[in-house]
């Protein structure tokens, strides 16, 4: 069980590290972005890398980054609708 | 709790605390991104930090081994492999019984007879303590008890789910520990074990018997049945 969640931290700080540098280079500003993909990363290792125990902390990290990202492309959306 | 990771954790979560702040200062939205993309993965590990380590299953696992090495070999010479299985209170201890007869009462620690037929009676110790809510139903307490002892104390399984029908209370554990699977087909195993003590005390009973067990590829059904209320003292 700790070699899945060690597995689990060292892909998604991987996938955010390559994903925060390539952002940077490319010269992106927009905080948001960062944040976005940070949370996808994190997402993306969770389904891949699922920890066979997650307590009651875990569920609600889960809930508030999907609802963090769930704004911030709610937002983007409207910005694309009404621009 | 795992402290290297919550300390890594909270050490990640200043910096880039920091780090947004100067990025603020200094106008550079890309930096105060970064920052905030460090912040969240700090948060993820102190998050992480509080998930159950290994120590507790492999503690749990040696005592499985032991009490099923133990308990098995005195069952075969007392002829009780296919016994009632049944916890009994007394005051503030507890009795796990091997027996022929559904919750003899009646008996002390250790081997003996009770109505012409032999038992074994293990002392438990009391793992949990909790405090009822007058507001609960008794389902919901069990529920509550096997919760703290099965998930947040062992991470013994992903889930627990109890119903009451009927005067038994039917306890659905899902997603097995893959090293506890082991002992599900021996006379004891510690998800009946863990279950049965936490009935005796989230229900105030005298006595909680294991009326029937159905075991599944990743999770089990136990069905117990309750017997003779205690007083209050």
């Amino acid at each position: 069980m700790q070699k899945r969640l060690n597995l689990l931290i060292t892909t998604y700080t991987l996938l955010t590290v390559i994903s925060v540098i390539s952002l940077y280079v490319l010269g992106e500003k927009r905080v948001d972005v960062y944040v976005s993909l940070n949370i996808l990363a994190y997402y993306v290792s969770y389904a891949t890398l699922r920890p066979t125990i997650i307590n009651r902390a875990v569920r609600f990290l889960n809930i508030a980054l999907f609802i963090v990202f769930t704004i911030i492309v709610s937002f983007r959306i409207y910005e694309v609708l009404t621009s | 709790m795992n402290m290297r990771l919550l300390v890594l954790g909270l050490n990640i979560l200043v910096v880039s605390i920091l780090l947004v702040v100067y990025g603020i200062l200094i106008g550079d939205n890309g930096l105060v991104g970064i920052a905030l993309s460090t912040s969240i993965i700090g948060g993820v590990l102190v998050v992480y930090s509080t998930t159950p380590q290994d120590p507790s299953i492999t503690a749990l696992m040696s005592y499985s081994e032991i009490l099923t090495n133990a308990i098995i070999s005195t069952l075969e010479d007392l002829d009780l492999l296919e016994s009632q299985i049944c916890v009994i209170k007394r005051g503030n201890h507890a009795l796990l019984v091997y027996s022929k007869n559904p919750c003899p009462i009646e008996v002390d620690p250790g081997v003996g007879f009770t109505s012409g037929s032999p038992y074994l009676a293990i002392p438990l110790k009391t793992l949990i303590e909790f405090s009822e809510s007058s507001s609960e139903t008794t389902s919901t307490l069990l529920e509550r008890a096997l919760t703290t002892l099965l998930i947040e104390e062992y991470s013994a399984c992903r889930s627990v789910r109890v119903e009451e029908e009927g005067g038994f209370y039917r306890v659905y554990i899902n997603g097995l520990i893959e090293v506890l699977k082991q002992y599900l087909e021996k006379p004891i195993d510690p998800y009946t074990l863990l279950t049965l003590m936490a009935a005796s005390i989230a229900l105030t009973t005298r006595c909680v018997r294991l009326v029937d067990k159905r075991i599944m590829p990743d999770s089990i059904l136990l069905i117990i049945g309750v017997e003779h209320s205690a007083e209050k003292t």
